[in-house]
């Protein structure tokens, strides 16, 4: 593969999630745009799985003041200002974007978009289409894509930034014939979303291992608050192959009670005033604690319970819980559903500027895969949000980039040829390596975190960063590729927990015994780059 | 953990010729998915296995694949031990990996006229229908008009109406749907079937389609014909001999004892093409104690103006009907056309119960016919087994009165959804598959439940192709020749 038989671009878009996706359709405005994704355009990553909803302050009762205030509590005061500023500015403003491009979201008798309470809000905001929200997003989105000039490259996985001199101009990827291929931009917008796929236990989709994270590291770029991991009270537990399979939080906003093994509604002791819909960190942590302490059903769960809602308000309201739990053989109208936490969602991420800079020079990013939004806990609705406001400033921001002429190194070509090659000399099957590290991090970088626990991490992780991943063919790269992003994306997450010597939202800390609470502590983001790790000091 | 044994095919088009099954034998958890078997195939035996997968929860749409056949999707579809995996009907890629984007990137969407007003809830719930497409294409590998027609395919359709409905869309161009096959559907139902989320493409996006197309004057000449004839004589079917309804009385009653009671509702084909086999049938009442009221006043069901969008005297015919049955005061309603069955019980809101013919033998149990020296094969009509949901009933029959049963794939044969009389070279085409399978079961008899398939099949076959109850009066017959000459 020579470096001459690379595509070129003026905006190359990673990601095709509800992110990447609107960040292409407004780069398209402004010059040629390539969208190259890990799967099927749209089919990946896990907009397409978000069922509850988005939030939007529409109505006069409500205000952005207060979606502000509620998003920054919900973060334990650890998210960036100015980026909360815009996010709740402009979730209505994309929210009717996607209107005006067809979206079928749920609306009331008189013909408002309808809304529904999640969890740490003082208000319903979140709008929604039944428990699918996140797949009527993508679906409008993919029918503008399709209409649009965007070039898709599907099933490519980006395996490398480019880089000429200290700027990001392009990728190098994997394509459809593990063959290496060369994109060349002006500017490159990174959307890989998150990586909750190092956890054995998970929400996420299959394409939720990090790369994106591991891609911007590798290039130079800084990343912050990394440990913040949120755990969502509400996964599934049984059959062993669905564990982890998200119980949406509209189960709970629609009227969901959970209760102990011994029936006991126990979120009554944990937060009297709002139970089941406290914040997520409350309620994985209250659920864990109950399982923990032997009050925990025979899977090692908990009851969510809907049978007291009319079957029609069910069936209307939550058709897809519904139907996935009937295929397991529980009908959710008649009897609870077992759950318990799981891996959901990377708070931590990027750092980036309100237009979507990250710290390098030519490098885009939006959506799940920056930090700073959400702080130490992403409130529900607030992620779908995200990916709309931000990957629409993202797409802008690095369409009015400018262009130029770049020149890339044959070297970075051949560092990805020996990376590839040293793979066919692996030591390690792919698919084992991982499935240590999974357990690995459930247990020692999971809900409950210590020193101890994250120092063994810390040297399981390094013991299997030493192993060499086997390729026994081409078909095995990309596994490969993403065993190393996995095992990054793993040590980030353990390094800014060892950082952080507090417990703060979604980080619990139970070897710290702590003063302070989270407004006034004076710990700001962990930054972790090429150049170092360190913690912020507020005020300092 | 349990052990399961599986056959997947494998295909990688730069080595092999062809697709070959392997077998494979794997542990899995108890409850695990096709997708799990798959994992443990990758990550346990061998990695170069290709299969598409994303969410596992049912919500991307990236890995149907066949088990035994039928579509489904792996994350869903629990293993079971010995099963059959292949992937969709498609051109294969490697694998179980299938060519989407082709199809994928046809699927339009809204042209929005720039405005954000919102639908309003009635127009929401009839959208939603339409909208929870995955884009999984298990429907689009399965229809049998893509195979034989220029077609789109159902979602695409599914697409269309979606935009047709929405107030936001400048509107469908008509023209383009019919260019893109919007006429070429049969209504068979297999897209719903396979669909894992079970949208009603043919009623709610296909024929609504036609509806706009007959209101914009885009209707096929044919079809116009039909209308016209069951607007002026309330057939579908123009009189060249007596008919059925010429032929009986009101009230056939049974020989013997009067085990039960049923109206009996007959149907354009029946009442003027093919009388003599609803005449075979009344036979087969009567021996089973029976009793069949046939008012006189009944007209076409509808179904080929529904199926063709042509609906603005459908409520008259509908009306019609149920006052024939309800004012003589008859609980349960018998068809033995598969069209018309399918038309009565989904289309119509009946104060009477309505059965297949099928149903109502084996429900009261019939008196074992001889056994005919015949290797009979059976053909589904689309509007029994999927219209109907109607499967073993017939098979039960034949199983009584056939010395062998052999199994085809069921497929559609061309004759529904107005294709027969609109498009007759897809039609023949679909019969044409017909009688190559029929022929590859070495069958003497084709035996179906359904005067459009009977008539469609059997211009194409020279074996006989018949409706269940003639065959069952063949055995009776030769029971009664059997019992006249003793055995010496
Ligand atoms: C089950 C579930 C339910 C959720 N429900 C809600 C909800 O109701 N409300 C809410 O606000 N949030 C919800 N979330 C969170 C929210 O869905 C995500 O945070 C958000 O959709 C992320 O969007 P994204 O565009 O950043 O990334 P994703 O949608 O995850 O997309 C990532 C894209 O990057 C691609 N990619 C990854 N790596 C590479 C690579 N190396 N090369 C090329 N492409 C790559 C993937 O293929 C994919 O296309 C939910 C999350 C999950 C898992
Ligand atoms: S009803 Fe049959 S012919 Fe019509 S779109 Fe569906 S599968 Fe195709
Ligand atoms: S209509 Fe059903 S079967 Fe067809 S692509 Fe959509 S989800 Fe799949």
């Amino acid at each position: 593969m020579l470096a001459d038989d690379a595509m070129d671009c003026h905006v190359l878009v990673i990601g095709s999630g509800g992110a990447g996706v609107r960040a292409a359709l407004e780069a398209a405005k402004y010059g040629d745009t390539i969208l190259l994704s890990r799967t099927l355009t749209g089919k990946g990553g896990c907009t397409t799985m978000a069922e509850g909803g988005y939030n939007a302050v529409l109505r006069a009762q409500d205000s952005p003041a207060l979606h502000v205030q509620d998003t920054m509590e919900g973060g334990a005061w650890l998210n960036d200002p100015a980026l909360v500023e815009v996010l709740v500015r402009e979730a209505p403003e994309r929210m009717r974007d996607l209107l005006a491009w067809g979206a079928v979201f749920d609306v009331t008798e008189g013909r408002e978009i309808a809304q529904r309470p999640f969890g740490g809000q003082r208000f319903p905001r979140t709008c929604y289409a039944g428990d699918r929200t996140g797949h009527e997003m993508i679906l409008t989105l993919v029918e503008q894509l399709r209409r649009s000039d965007v070039v898709q490259l599907q099933e490519h996985v980006a395996i490398e930034l480019l880089k000429d001199g200290e700027r990001v101009c392009g990728a190098i990827a994997l394509d459809r014939k593990n063959e290496l291929v060369v994109v060349k931009a002006d500017a490159v917008v990174l959307a890989t979303g998150g990586g909750t796929r190092v956890y054995d236990i998970s929400t996420n989709s299959a394409s939720g291992t990090g790369d994106g994270y591991a891609l911007g590291y590798r290039a130079g770029a800084e990343l912050i608050d990394m440990e913040m991991v949120q755990f969502h009270p509400t996964g599934a537990v049984y059959p062993y192959d669905a564990r982890g399979r998200l119980v949406t939080e509209a189960v709970r906003g629609e009227g969901g009670v959970l209760k102990n093994a011994l029936g006991e509604r126990f979120m009554e002791r944990y937060d009297p005033v709002r139970k089941e819909l406290s914040t997520r960190d409350v309620v994985s942590r209250a659920i864990a604690r109950e399982v923990l302490e032997g009050r925990g059903t025979i899977h090692g769960g908990v009851h969510l319970d809907v049978s007291h809602l009319p079957s029609h308000v069910i069936e209307e309201r939550l058709p897809i819980m519904l139907e996935q739990f009937l295929r397991f053989g529980v009908d959710i109208r008649k009897e609870p559903m077992e759950v318990a936490p799981t891996a959901h969602h990377i708070m931590g991420g990027l750092r980036i500027t309100p237009e979507c800079h990250t710290t390098l020079a030519g490098l885009y990013a939006c959506g799940e895969v920056t930090g700073g939004v959400h702080g130490a806990n992403r409130l529900g609705g607030n992620a779908l949000a995200d990916t709309q406001v931000f990957g629409k400033r993202a797409g802008e921001a690095a369409g009015k980039g400018g262009r130029r002429s770049i020149r890339i190194g044959r070297g970075q070509v051949e560092v990805q040829e020996r990376r590839l090659e040293r793979f066919y000399a692996g030591d390690t099957n792919p698919a084992e390596a991982a499935r240590q590290l999974r357990l690995l991090m459930w247990e020692k970088a999971g809900i409950f975190r210590s020193e101890e626990g994250l120092l063994r991490a810390r040297r399981e992780i390094s013991r299997l960063s030493g192993l060499i991943p086997l390729a026994s063919s081409r078909h095995s790269l990309v596994e490969c590729c993403t065993l190393e992003n996995m095992l990054l994306l793993s040590s980030l997450i353990v390094e800014g927990a060892l950082l952080r010597r507090e417990s703060r939202g979604a980080h619990m800390r139970v070897d710290v015994t702590q003063t302070w609470g989270a407004k006034d502590s004076s710990f700001g983001h962990t930054v972790q780059s090429l150049e170092g790790r360190k913690i912020e000091r507020r005020g300092a | 953990m349990k052990q399961i044994t599986v056959k997947v095919a494998r295909y990688d088009p730069e080595k092999d010729a062809a697709p070959h099954l392997e077998e494979y034998t794997v542990e899995v958890n108890e409850g695990a998915r096709v997708l799990h078997v798959l994992h443990a195939i990758h990550d346990t035996i061998d990695p170069t296995l290709s299969y598409r997968y994303c969410c596992a929860s049912g919500q991307c749409g990236s890995c149907a694949v066949r088990v035994n056949g039928e579509p489904v999707l792996a994350c869903l579809e629990e293993a079971r031990d010995g099963m059959v995996i292949e992937p969709l009907r498609l051109t294969v890629v490697k694998d179980l990996v299938v060519d989407m984007t082709g199809i994928l990137t046809t699927l339009e969407g809204i042209v929005g006229r720039g405005e954000a007003k919102v639908p309003e809830k009635e127009q929401v719930e009839r959208l939603k229908e339409l909208r929870d497409c995955i884009e999984c294409l298990a429907c689009v590998s399965e229809c049998p008009a893509i195979e034989v027609a220029k077609f789109s395919g159902p979602t695409a359709m599914r697409q269309r109406m979606r935009i047709a409905l929405d107030p936001r869309s400048a509107g469908v161009e008509i023209a383009q749907a019919i260019e893109d096959g919007l006429f070429t559907c049969t209504t068979c139902h297999r897209c719903v079937e396979v669909c894992p989320k079970e949208i009603e493409i043919p009623g709610k996006a296909i024929e609504k389609l036609r509806e706009i197309a007959n209101r914009e004057g885009f209707t096929l000449p044919r079809h116009r014909e039909v209308a016209e004839l069951v607007k002026t004589t309330g057939r579908s079917i123009t009189r060249t001999k007596p008919t059925f309804l010429e032929q009986v009385p009101e009230v056939i009653e049974p020989e013997g004892e009067v085990r039960g009671e049923v109206g009996f509702f007959v149907g354009c084909m029946y009442n003027g093409r093919l009388p003599e086999a609803a005449l075979e049938m009344i036979e087969v009442m009567r021996r089973n104690g029976i009793r069949l009221i046939i008012p006189h006043d009944q007209v076409c069901c509808g179904s080929p103006l529904l199926r063709t969008g042509q609906t603005s005297f459908i409520d008259e015919l509908r009306r019609k009907n149920i006052e024939a049955f309800a004012k003589r005061g008859i609980k349960t309603v018998m068809t033995m056309c598969a069209g018309c069955g399918s038309t009565l019980k989904n289309n119509y809101r009946t104060p009477f119960q309505v059965k297949d013919i099928t149903e109502v033998l084996t429900e009261y149990g019939i008196e074992a016919p001889e056994k005919l020296d015949l290797k009979a094969t059976y053909h589904d009509p689309c509007h029994l087994l999927r219209g109907q949901g109607i499967r073993e009933q017939p098979r039960e029959l034949l199983r009584m009165v056939a010395r062998e049963f052999v199994e085809m794939p069921s497929r559609c044969c061309g004759a529904g959804g107005g294709v027969r009389s609109g498009l007759p070279e897809e039609a023949k085409a679909l019969a044409e598959k017909r009688r190559e399978e029929a022929e590859k079961t070495g069958a003497d008899i084709i035996v179906s439940a359904c005067p459009f398939c009977e008539f469609h099949i059997s211009e194409s076959t020279d074996k006989p192709v018949r409706h269940i109850a003639s065959v069952l009066l063949e055995g009776y017959r030769k029971k009664d020749r059997k019992k006249k000459v003793p055995a010496a």
